[in-house]
């Protein structure tokens, strides 16, 4: 029988270990189903570190590179995307008075950092260290870089040196140090020390090189360059790898892999996984109860251990306990081990623990508890391969199971010589290239030995990548910076009386939409806002069977909005709606076919034959089976002519009844409003405002909702803008809007839109209403929008490698429609790739700048703010969040594809209508695909804000997300004053000013002439003359 | 001039094996779009001189073309011919066509799948040699010829399955697909012996006599036909994943998705079939072959059925639908319905080539049909809902979802006592040589014991 403290104690085990489950569940993968695809930072779970103190244990945690490798930085400098001056001033800032302490006497610190920066020093491997040792002419030859006088007064100092100590020997003293002897012994096989007199330079070379590398290994043995060389492994199967090349997982995943995709699988398989009702636990537990363990012999006594574990009645947390027991973890390690456990497949672990907390986002969701039972499964699955591998070695007979962690990784750290060789080998090569000479190491100390070797354990690889990446960043923002402050200084530029406004997503994809938009059409007028509108809706087109979310992912909308075909139309819709499902329903019936035996047989014998047209016309001529596609579609599609259901009785909460959808007008008044006022529309109306959404459109790709609008979670923005058009529009609004002081003429009309960033086409909403009045500008607005989409197009095909440079524009838009339509194409589109920046202000203060596509753009008028920044702590509560999101995606994926991202698409695999595997079995990928980011270099997203530092810093404290991540370094943040060019740079929690340093911007006639004919990533620029500028 | 025709047939996919073999060996890097048009050109050229084999065929009404570039090696003592010889018939020129439009098809595809891989490549390099392995498998008149073929296409498969060697498991199930064809390559070499030692060459004129197909009729005794008819029917086995090696053919979904397509969609997992269409005859002459052949391709549809549905992902889900229709292939030629079996080849060939091409597709097609049905999909109502009782139920999905526990079985039975002998025999050669030499020889790190320890030279997950 239990005592009650027994009970309580056992409760209170129970709780920590949940609470650890929790905690360590904010480290999984955020990304729910991938038909929803979700931007969000990879490490949002670690946002309240510091960004450099996160980044250094993300490689522990995770195993993935958190920057790129030195070889690719150091492309980055030898092409002068970075400069030795930036490397050099990252240092300084880094090291502050530290910068010129002397190292040992040999240097100082900044020397020291930089020479290890800017020469690739190699620090392989055990096996390839002793290979270039004994192979390569490294210790016969200086390197290659080194310079004659550098070479030269080594040699000429070691041989005076060493013809000294031998005088002093002959004389009877000399050589008493130890080292001088032991270098002496190693070198009498080499060299031949009896006729050392009549050596010649190339001799005395490999003396002083053997000479070298001696002492650094004698010195860096005094020290303990690695004190715990085993602290990033933490499971069982880390330390069992690490010594035996053998793989428990392996084991454990084959099972763990099919069972979370039977268990996640929204409706794909024939065959539910048995007792799925009853929870994960139970439903594994029932299935590996009974049954074959043959070919498997580790999981032979995991039918006895489930039966137990029933008759016992343990719950799942006391399943966990009991296994962290017998793999014997200590209490203190609790966190870290489960954390490592569950991160061992990230990609499932992470979809269950979604699909717990956001079952609206599923079709079939997990009750809650289902993580927990996750890791109660994989830890007796882990224990039981442990096991089985524990008893397979004969030579770990008398070591208890319990202790087996602890044996291993003792064994483990004794073996550790590798690091001292990889230690000498950089103090060797530093010495030539700083020009040690050996009697300077010969030399020092033990105390300098450790300081040195201390040194370059604190500047280590990562540490160094570090100061690269800062470097790049470094160079990217004073390029931003420079050209908003050079800009900023010119005069404002907004037409006085625009012809025509088009408000379009902060997406970067759409800056040189805007851009091509004000170029061909001076008197047009652009805006920017995330791509949502303001209207957070569960929407359903006519045509839709469910609805979709479309706001940001951390909004959860609280309205429904159905598109219904015109009553006039109903009829026709009806018939519609029938022969799609009858062709639905057909073609459902021809798909199990295909897979069943019998009716596969049939099928495949009379029809398949016919299966060669569409493999044939798809594949060779895309875009005629797409025109053919879309004409036969064109019969069945709901009727043209099409309304939201917007407006809800006052009386009425919403829902999905059908009286309850949509918004009361009040509620649409306020959306109305805020989505102007945002943006700084409230005056000098266009008689035509546009709102464009965009989404995109692709074949054959499981990642199509990443290029779809990120800020409408993945879809289409078009009814959003549709949406907020059919508000604007309202006169009962406009009057309501009036009274609130802001007066939309009575001419002024608005449309919504739909960009398709992919094609480059434009699609018009609800253009039956547009007053006759207007037809003309609407005619005129279209004409400027098809000569903008070639020249977009034209500007988008610089970057894709398999598009001519010298196409022309109406070519250039060919050629992105034929990307679309191909069911081959890995790369429709690049998306938001080599986003750097993102500018909060009005356009006016930047209109005619070239960013490359590589900035959000959000308007914002602090002019028409109040004393508190109202608007912009609104606009920021949702920007800063969601650009980093993006941000952070992309920049994690481009420095580890296969870790961050989800690797190459080519062996992707649909599994449980999720996500993706690689190949037949695989941990699920979330993240985004190599052929998404091979363009994107990695920085940390620079928002230029145009407002105070006052007014942020309080928005900082206000607002804790925003805090996060400006404050901890998630993304990087300058404020540029409304009235004057002045910037300043949120560095170390305060503003300083920041001093541009080139004082000129390059000019270009037109963006064509800035880009054609060049592939790679460009520097901004002017566009259009300086005298264009004085037009307003 | 047919058989200038014919020899451009399989002239041209040998040239291109050359032109890409060669280049990659010279280390000359040939640009993507020159890569993709020699492909191009290539298929055209075949294509084009097989169609006109064809319409010279069924204008003449020649049913039999037989085009013989000569001995390779030629023992007269012995009387041993190895004969390099290509037959044009009724069964290879529909193959042909086949081989050449969905290599077409795919080389098209892959041209600008693959775009800016580092693997570009060595992909139409292992493409070349697949496309030259299956013509010279469709056109082989002599039992050595089939067999060059047939190693041709096994090499490049393994290697495909492999191709993203930097993760362990395409590697590891690349030597899984190479180990359950070798044991295919042992039967089918046997038989090729066998077949030698009774008719005296190769030729499948002189085993089947001389009746262009598939009118031969075989000139074996029904004991020799059942025993070579068995180990042939075991070769076919390990090509198109019969049971027991059904096991691999999921797993070779571990390629790039063009390659998967083409060859264990569509052309190399049929490949077993065609052979046992091609010793038809045998078949005829032996009952108790035939029986076996119908039984094991029942098992097999059996097995697959069950086994297709549970799989929750597409592609192993289409790699078990394949195997369903290529079982139903196999009773097809056992009950003796050869142009059935060929037409339902075709027509399946090509279905399940565009099925897995558009298997990425997936989500979106999903999406448009719940559209069109304005609902989420229906469950299947199937065989497991109506099985009575929990625990039989779960035993069946188990079954299904272990995949028969094939794989499982092969470990047990076979690799494990296999790895067993030679690790005994490694111990027992170093406990001679040290006795030999008086000192402890070093031995390698300690082996684990579990059957996934074939491959110790994979990396961590």
């Amino acid at each position: 029988m239990e005592t009650p403290e027994q009970a309580n104690a056992a409760a209170r085990k129970s709780a920590e270990i949940e609470n650890h489950i929790l905690c360590a569940a904010e480290m999984l993968p955020s990304q729910g189903p991938i038909s929803a695809f979700a931007f969000l930072n990879p490490l949002q779970g670690m946002e309240d570190t510091p960004f450099d103190d996160a980044l250094r244990t993300v490689r522990d945690i995770y195993g993935c590179e958190p920057y790129l490798e030195e070889s690719r930085y150091r492309a980055k400098v030898d092409r002068g995307r970075i400069l030795v001056d930036d490397l050099r001033e990252v240092l300084a800032a880094d090291l502050g008075d530290t910068a010129e302490e002397s190292i040992a006497r040999l240097c100082t610190r900044r020397e020291l950092r930089l020479n290890m920066l800017l020469h690739p020093l190699n620090s392989g491997d055990e096996h390839e260290l002793s290979w270039v040792i004994a192979e390569s002419d490294a210790l016969q030859r200086f390197r290659t870089e080194i310079s004659h006088e550098t070479r030269e007064t080594l040699i000429t100092e070691t041989k005076n040196w060493i013809l000294d100590e031998l005088r002093q020997r002959a004389a009877g003293g000399g050589l008493e140090n130890q080292r001088i002897q032991t270098a002496f012994e190693e070198l009498a096989d080499i060299l031949p020390l009896r006729s050392i007199e009549r050596w010649n330079g190339a001799q005395w070379e490999q003396m002083c090189l053997h000479l070298l590398w001696s002492f650094a290994r004698q010195g860096v043995e005094t020290t303990a360059p690695c004190p715990d060389p085993t602290a990033s492994l933490i499971r069982h199967r880390d330390l069992i790898w690490k010594a035996y090349h053998s793989d428990p997982d392996q084991w454990v995943n084959d099972i763990l892999v099919s069972f979370c995709a039977a268990w996640l699988d929204q409706g794909y398989a024939h065959w539910k996984l048995p007792n799925r009702e009853q929870g994960f636990w139970n439903s594994f537990s029932a299935l590996y109860t009974h049954g074959s363990t043959v070919g498997k012999p580790w999981i032979r006594t995991l039918n006895g251990e489930l039966e137990r574990i029933r008759t016992q009645g343990l719950s799942p947390t006391e399943v966990i306990t009991e296994s962290l027991d017998a793999l014997g973890v200590p209490a203190d390690e609790h966190f870290r081990y489960l954390r490592s456990t569950m991160l061992a497949l990230r990609g499932w672990a992470g979809m269950i623990w979604q699909t717990e907390t956001r079952a609206d986002r599923v079709y079939i969701g997990s009750p809650s508890g289902t993580l927990i039972e996750f890791v109660a499964v994989r830890l007796l699955l882990d224990r039981l391969a442990a096991n089985y591998f524990h008893t397979g070695q004969p030579e770990l007979r008398d070591v208890a199971f319990a202790d087996l962690r602890s044996v291993l990784k003792t064994a483990l750290d004794q073996q550790c010589r590798a690091c001292i060789d990889q230690h000498a080998y950089i103090v060797f090569q530093l010495a030539q290239i700083l020009g040690w000479s050996p009697q300077s190491l010969a030399q020092l100390t033990a105390e300098q030995w450790k300081l040195l070797s201390g040194e370059l354990v604190q500047f280590n690889s990562h540490e160094q990548r570090r100061v690269f990446h800062l470097a790049f960043e470094r160079r990217m923002a004073q390029q931003a910076l420079d050209t908003i402050a050079f800009r900023a200084s010119r005069e404002r530029l907004a037409p006085s009386k625009p012809q025509l406004q088009v408000v379009c997503c902060i997406d970067a994809r759409e800056e040189s939409f805007r851009r091509h938009l004000e170029e061909v059409a001076p008197d047009v007028e652009t805006f920017g806002t995330a791509g949502f509108f303001g209207v957070p809706m569960y929407y359903r087109g006519a045509a839709d069977a469910h609805y979709a979310a479309l706001c940001p992912i951390v909004i959860k909308p609280q309205h429904w909005v159905v598109e219904d075909v015109v009553y006039s139309l109903e009829d026709s819709h009806r018939a519609r709606t029938k022969a799609r499902r009858v062709i639905g329903a057909a073609s459902h019936s021809f798909h199990v076919g295909t897979r069943s035996s019998i009716g596969g047989a049939l099928l495949s014998t009379v029809l398949g034959p016919l299966a060669t047209a569409p493999l044939v016309s798809r594949i060779l001529f895309p875009q005629l089976a797409a025109r053919m596609h879309k004409t036969a579609r064109q019969f069945v599609a709901p009727p043209a002519v099409t309304r939201l259901r917007l407006e809800r009785s006052e009386n009425e909460t919403p829902g999905t009844d059908e009286d309850q959808i949509g918004f009361t007008l009040a509620e649409m008044c306020t959306m109305a409003e805020r989505a102007l006022r945002d943006i700084g529309l409230t005056h000098s109306f266009a008689r035509l405002v546009i709102f464009l959404g965009h989404g995109s459109s692709c074949m054959n790709n499981p990642h199509e909702s990443a290029y779809h609008c990120g800020a409408c979670s993945g879809s289409p923005g078009g009814p959003n803008a549709r949406a907020l058009a059919a508000m604007l529009n309202d006169v009962r609004v406009r009057r309501i809007l009036k009274e609130r002081g802001l007066s939309i003429p009575e001419e002024t009309h608005f449309i919504g839109g739909l960009h398709n960033t992919a094609t480059e086409e434009i699609t018009f909403y609800d253009l039956e209403l547009l007053p006759t009045n207007q037809v003309r500008s609407l005619r005129l607005a279209r004409e400027l929008f098809s000569r903008v989409a070639e020249r977009n197009a034209h500007e988008r095909c610089r970057r894709f490698e398999s598009a001519r440079l010298d196409l022309n524009p109406s070519e250039a838009l060919r050629h992105v429609q034929n990307r679309a339509e191909d069911l081959a194409q890995t790369r429709p589109e690049y998306g938001n790739s080599t986003n750097a920046m993102c500018f909060v202000g009005r356009r006016s203060r930047i209109r005619g700048l070239f960013l490359d596509r590589r900035s959000f753009m959000m308007s914002y008028d602090a002019t028409q703010d109040d004393q508190n920044s109202t608007i912009l702590a609104r606009i920021l509560g949702a920007v800063i969040p969601v650009c980093e999101g993006i941000n952070m995606l992309y920049t994690l994926s481009a420095i580890d594809t296969p870790g961050w991202g989800c690797g190459t698409k080519l062996p992707h695999n649909v599994t449980s209508l999720l996500g993706v595997m690689d190949g037949a079995a695989s941990d699920l990928r979330p993240g985004l695909p190599l052929q998404g980011v091979d363009i994107h270099e990695p920085v940390r997203l620079m928002f230029v804000i145009e407002s105070t530092p006052d007014a942020l810093l309080k928005i900082m404290s206000d607002n804790p997300v925003v805090g996060r991540i400006c404050k901890n370094g998630w993304a990087q943040l300058a404020v540029l004053d409304p009235q004057t060019a002045r910037i300043q740079v949120f560095r170390n929690g305060r503003f300083e000013a920041y001093q541009p340093k080139e004082p000129e911007l390059p000019q270009a006639e037109s963006s064509l002439d800035w880009y054609r004919g060049k592939r790679d990533h460009l520097g901004f620029a002017q566009i259009g003359s300086p005298s264009g500028l004085s037009e307003c | 001039m047919l058989t200038a025709c014919g020899m451009i047939v399989v002239l041209s996919p040998a040239l291109l094996l050359a032109v890409f073999g060669l280049s990659a060996l010279a280390g000359i890097r040939l640009s993507e779009r020159l890569v993709a048009k020699l492909t191009e050109a290539s298929v055209v050229l075949g294509l084009f001189a097989a169609i006109l084999i064809l319409g010279v065929m069924l204008i003449t009404d020649r049913r039999f073309i037989p085009v013989e570039p000569g001995d390779w090696v030629s023992i007269e003592d012995e009387h041993f011919h190895f004969t390099i010889k290509f037959v044009f018939d009724r069964l290879s020129v529909p193959f042909v066509i086949l081989t050449f439009v969905l290599c077409g098809v795919i080389g098209a595809f892959a041209s600008r799948y693959l775009h800016r891989d580092e693997g570009y490549h060595r992909f139409f390099l292992f493409y070349a040699i697949f496309q030259l392995g299956m013509i010279l498998s469709s056109l082989a008149g002599t039992i050595e010829t089939l067999f060059l073929g047939w190693e041709l296409v096994g090499l490049s498969s393994a290697l495909l399955v492999a191709f993203f060697h930097t993760r362990p498991n395409p590697v590891r199930n690349g030597l899984r697909v190479w180990s359950a064809y070798r044991i295919a390559d042992a039967a089918f070499l046997v038989g090729a012996l066998t077949l030698h030692h009774m008719t005296g060459a190769g030729d499948f004129e002189g085993l089947m006599g001389s009746g262009p197909w598939p009118e031969g009729r075989a000139s074996v005794t029904d004991q020799q036909a059942l025993y070579v008819g068995l180990l042939l029917l075991g070769a076919a086995a390990g090509k198109s994943a019969l049971i027991p090696f059904s096991g691999w053919l999921p797993r070779a979904m571990e390629g790039p998705t063009p390659s998967s397509a083409v060859f264990y969609g569509a052309l190399s997992v049929h490949l077993g079939a065609f052979l046992l269409l091609r010793v038809s005859p045998l078949l005829e002459a032996s009952l108790p072959l035939r029986v076996t052949v119908i039984a094991l391709g029942l098992a097999t549809v059996v097995f697959a059925t069950m086994t297709a549905r549970v799989q929750t992902d597409v592609k192993s889900a289409l790699a078990f639908a394949s195997l369903i229709q290529v079982s139903i292939i196999v009773v097809e030629i056992g009950l003796g319905f050869r142009y059935i079996a060929l037409s339902h080849i075709i027509g399946h060939a090509c279905l399940r080539t565009l099925q897995l091409l558009r298997a990425p597709s997936l989500l979106k097609d999903h999406h448009a049909l719940e559209n069109a049905l304005g609902q989420h999909l229906p469950d299947q109502r199937g065989l497991l809902r109506r099985l009575s009782g929990d625990k039989l139920r779960i035993s069946a999905w188990r079954f299904a979802s272990e995949r028969g526990y094939l794989d499982a079985m092969l470990d047990a039975y076979l690799v494990r006592p296999f790895i067993a002998v030679f690790m005994w025999s490694d111990r027992m050669e170093r406990r001679w040589t040290d006795f030999l030499t008086g000192q402890t020889s070093t031995s390698a790190p300690a082996p684990a014991p579990a059957p996934s320890q074939q491959t110790p030279n994979t990396n961590g997950q």
